[in-house]
């Protein structure tokens, strides 16, 4: 039972991590139906500012941990918007494909400049947060997964209320229902499209941290597996959709936790692509999205 | 004989030619002229799916894995038992090659048909992510057979590949992709790239243009990985990551998609070039990636996108009329 | 003969809450040249792309020489002999004006796939034969010159009869016509109402038209059907249509009136 219970914690904070990823995802294809491809590496740039702010801040400490975090939320958000100013605007009006391959060149160039400024081999992360560990009836519970889950937890809500309840989050709803009526209304289209950039890179990068505490070694292709399991909890939820994200992200979490622990482990990372091809075969507007036609 | 059967033919016999030379070639150039010829058979088999069929693959280095580790499988670890202790004779030597090669290559298009169908009704983004997921599982899947070396590949294997054969199957891609276009069977893989409700309505089956694309596309990929194994003598899972796929794409973006002569082009370029720019090795992967942006940015119907046919004519026809 | 050409018994098609064509019955004879009309939403195209296999109906049946083409795809129904052509233009827009009608030809061909490769004797004939049908095709409607140039740089009544033309080469006994006098001048509509006429003839063929201008529905079909929220109110000839009470009010109008002349 004991066993049960620490892989569904475990699930559940691997689960927060990739919901955190996924959003932007989702977010991003919800306002302009293209998948970003370099939001994984986002996720990355996040793990090392934190690293980088880390070493000017407290360890240890509930303070410094979260101060390392907006840091690494703020340094990338800035970065998420000027990606989509200076590489992806341009190209707004260009077929599918030429966005697909400028965001993986996007991706690429900030994996290979990462390998050379930071150097490619992995570096132990700092235990930013206190790294208390509490057993209760033998289930081992560490602060960071606390953290982990605590903060993902109000970050999430906090989105919530941002795309519910604030002007530019309605702002974002209505690009994504439908951005030709969004503009006769007098939405500045590309503000809510920066502002998306925005907000899914700040929670990326605090996934980007959280994930560094609790897997305590980063390098500059780190972003790349977690990156493709979040889209993958994205479309499982069904891309575009923002519950969606977070179930997706929840269960894969907790079925690749699952799988881990048996003796299927060496094919965890399989799993998850596993995940996406039977949902694309058989429900492919995923569990909470819906499916839009091509108009014939 | 049809023309493009003759030219297939002497393709294949002036390779021989190269070939029977080789000794007297320095064996740098010799290891550059295979690369070039194992690219190019990668390029202008992933330029028949992204390419003419619009279907953006992103795996395609996980089919060069299966035709690697298959083809490594029957010369390596069978060889011995089929060739008897002696190591056979050349000939012997030379058709097991060519069976392990063959066989390699439908290992691979059967992996292109697994990857293929599911993929069907996919588009764009989701295409890619897809099929880069289907090159991590393949990849994952190498990593956990211990019979065929794990996490840790393959060595030892027969040093089969020559001038000759990485050539002689450079010309059977080439000559298999260009003839299959250029027909009115071939414009339906266009077509279907083009608009495939239209495609539909005048009677295609888009569903079989998209799966052939892939089978005889992975097919090719599944030979240039055998080819590949038994010129790095070493094949290990992790080098036919994603990294390697996009290699490949960037060559078919460059050469411009579609158009078969410019992703030759392309390949030997970007073959040449990080042996040219040995000392900016560590950019290598910096550069392709600005390069994309750049190219999609300023230029992305591809750097060597040209109609070469009629730009022959056009130069030929300049140098009949001149004095 | 087993049936009528085409042959809808009771289609209905249901989007989530919305029927979007309720118990629809319809038949086109052979030789007949039918019209479709209704107001903006009335479900015409879907009736089109239900018969083309785009959308399988929810429930009833679609036949065709009384064989069923219910749940069929596109290309089957295609050759089964039902061609269409589209609201918005779909040509293709990388391949030539030639190439367009060339890979219509597809569904005729007779080599296999695989003889591309060996181009023996067989092959090249047939190419041939391709080629040569295409260029009369081409000829017949008046668009040889254009031959090599992009589809999409062609005018836009060009355009429209080149997709007829690529329809005609797929050989088929019933044409769908979706729209084909849209955004087209009082001359260019004459012109196109001529043109229909003569490929009925010349080619034998059973045409259902969809259209908004009366003008060309009334000088045009023999019979007129009229859909109103999916569901067909009215049937007959266009004079028992024109003076139909249901059909004036589906409208908010006289038919002469906004919809065109």
């Amino acid at each position: 039972m004991t066993e049960f219970l620490q892989q569904l914690l475990n699930g559940i904070s691997l689960g927060a991590i990739y919901a955190l990823i996924a959003l932007g995802y989702t977010m991003v294809y919800g306002v302009l139906r293209f998948i970003n491809f370099a939001h994984s590496d986002v996720f990355m740039v996040g793990a090392f500012i934190g690293y980088y702010a880390g070493q000017h801040l407290p360890h240890g400490t509930i303070g410094g941990g979260l101060a390392a975090m907006a840091a690494a939320m703020v340094g990338c958000a800035i970065l998420g918007i000027a990606i989509e100013r200076f590489v992806y605007r341009p190209l707004r009006s260009s077929s599918t494909l030429n966005v697909l391959i400028t965001a993986i060149g996007m991706s690429l160039f900030l994996e290979y400049t990462g390998q050379l400024v930071f150097g490619a081999t992995p570096r132990a992360y700092p235990a930013l947060f206190p790294s208390t560990i509490v057993s209760v009836h033998g289930l081992i519970i560490s602060m960071n997964q606390v953290v982990v889950i605590v903060v993902a937890a109000i970050l999430m809500v906090a989105l919530q209320f941002a795309v519910f309840r604030t002007k530019i989050g309605t702002a974002m709803r209505a690009v994504a229902l439908n951005p030709a009526a969004a503009r006769l209304v007098g939405i500045n289209i590309d503000v809510v499209i920066s502002f998306t950039f925005g907000l899914g890179s700040a929670l990326a990068a605090a996934g980007g941290v959280l994930y560094a505490i609790n897997y305590p070694s980063i390098d500059p292709l780190m972003g790349v597996v977690p990156g493709l399991k979040a889209f993958i909890a994205a479309v499982l939820g069904g891309i575009g959709n923002i519950p969606g994200a977070a179930l997706g992200a929840l269960i894969l979490g907790l079925v690749e936790t699952f799988v881990d622990g048996s003796h299927w482990s060496t094919y965890k990372d399989a799993i998850a692509f596993a995940i996406l091809i039977g949902i694309l075969l058989f429900r492919p507007a995923g569990l909470l999205g819906r499916f839009t036609a091509e108009k014939v | 004989m049809p023309r493009p059967l003759a030219a297939l033919l002497l393709a294949v016999l002036a390779a021989a030619g190269v070939s029977l030379f080789s000794g007297h070639i320095d064996p740098y150039y010799l290891d550059v002229l295979m690369g070039v010829g194992i690219n190019v058979i990668l390029a202008v088999s992933l330029n028949l799916v992204n390419g003419y069929t619009g279907q953006f693959s992103l795996g395609h280095a996980g089919f060069m894995s299966v035709g690697a580790y298959l083809s490594a499988w029957i010369t390596l670890i069978e060889g011995p038992r089929i060739l008897g202790a002696s190591g056979g004779t050349a000939p012997e030597q030379a058709a097991l090659f060519l069976c392990a090669l063959v066989l390699g290559g439908l290992g691979a298009a059967a992996a292109g048909l697994v990857v293929g169908i599911p993929s069907l009704r996919l588009k764009g983004d989701y295409l890619a992510l897809v099929t880069l997921g289907f090159g991590e599982i393949i990849r994952v899947i190498f990593q956990n057979i211990d019979s065929l070396g794990g996490a840790l590949g393959l060595n030892g294997i027969p040093n089969y590949t020559t001038v000759f054969w990485v050539y002689s199957f450079a010309a059977l891609t080439v000559f298999t992709v260009v003839c299959l276009v250029r027909s009115t069977y071939g414009r339906g893989f266009i077509a279907t790239q083009d608009d495939e409700i239209a495609s539909e309505a005048v009677g295609l089956n888009t569903t079989r243009y998209k799966i052939v694309a892939f089978v005889v596309g992975a097919f090719f990929a599944g030979v240039a990985g055998g080819l590949y194994g038994h010129f790095k003598l070493t094949i290990t899972p992790d080098g036919f990551d994603f990294t390697k796929s996009i290699e490949i794409v960037v060559m078919v973006i460059l050469g411009g998609m579609g158009n078969t002569t410019g992703v030759i082009l392309a390949a030997i370029l970007l073959t040449l070039l990080p042996e040219v720019l040995r000392a900016a090795d560590q950019y290598r992967m910096i550069m392709y990636s600005v390069a994309l942006i750049v190219l999609m940015l300023a230029r992305p119907k591809g750097l060597f996108n040209f109609d070469y046919a009629r730009l022959v004519r056009r130069l030929l026809g300049r140098a009949r009329t001149a004095p | 003969m087993a049936g009528p050409i085409l042959e809808l018994d009771k289609v209905t098609i249901r989007f989530g809450g919305l029927t979007a064509v309720g118990g629809l019955d319809l038949s086109v004879g052979d030789g007949d040249l039918v019209g479709l009309i209704g107001p903006n939403g009335a479900g015409k195209t879907t009736v089109f792309n239900i018969v083309t296999g785009v959308y399988s109906p929810t429930s009833g049946a679609v036949r065709s020489q009384g064989r069923s083409l219910t749940g069929l795809r596109p290309d089957q129904v295609v050759a089964a002999g039902i061609a269409r052509t589209f609201q918005n233009i779909r040509l293709f827009r990388s391949l030539s004006v030639f190439d367009n009608v060339r890979v219509a030809c597809n569904l005729h061909r007779g080599t296999a796939a695989v003889q591309s490769l060996i181009r023996m004797r067989a092959f090249r004939d047939d190419e041939a034969a391709i080629t040569r049908r295409a260029e009369e095709l081409l000829d017949i409607f008046n668009l040889r010159r254009h031959r090599d140039a992009p589809a999409t740089s062609l005018a836009y009544g060009e355009q429209r009869r080149l997709e007829i033309v690529r329809c005609l080469a797929t050989a088929p006994r019933l044409l769908l016509l979706d729209e084909p006098a849209a955004g087209m001048n009082p001359t260019e509509k004459t012109d196109l109402m001529a043109l229909i006429q003569r490929i009925q003839r010349d080619f034998s063929l059973s045409i259902l038209l969809v259209e908004h201008s009366m003008r060309v529905v009334m000088g045009l079909c023999r019979r007129v059907a009229v859909l109103d929220y999916g569901v067909k109110i009215a049937e007959g000839t266009p004079s028992e249509i024109q003076s139909n009470p249901k059909v004036i009010e589906a409208y908010l109008g006289e038919p002469s009136g906004t919809g065109g002349t």
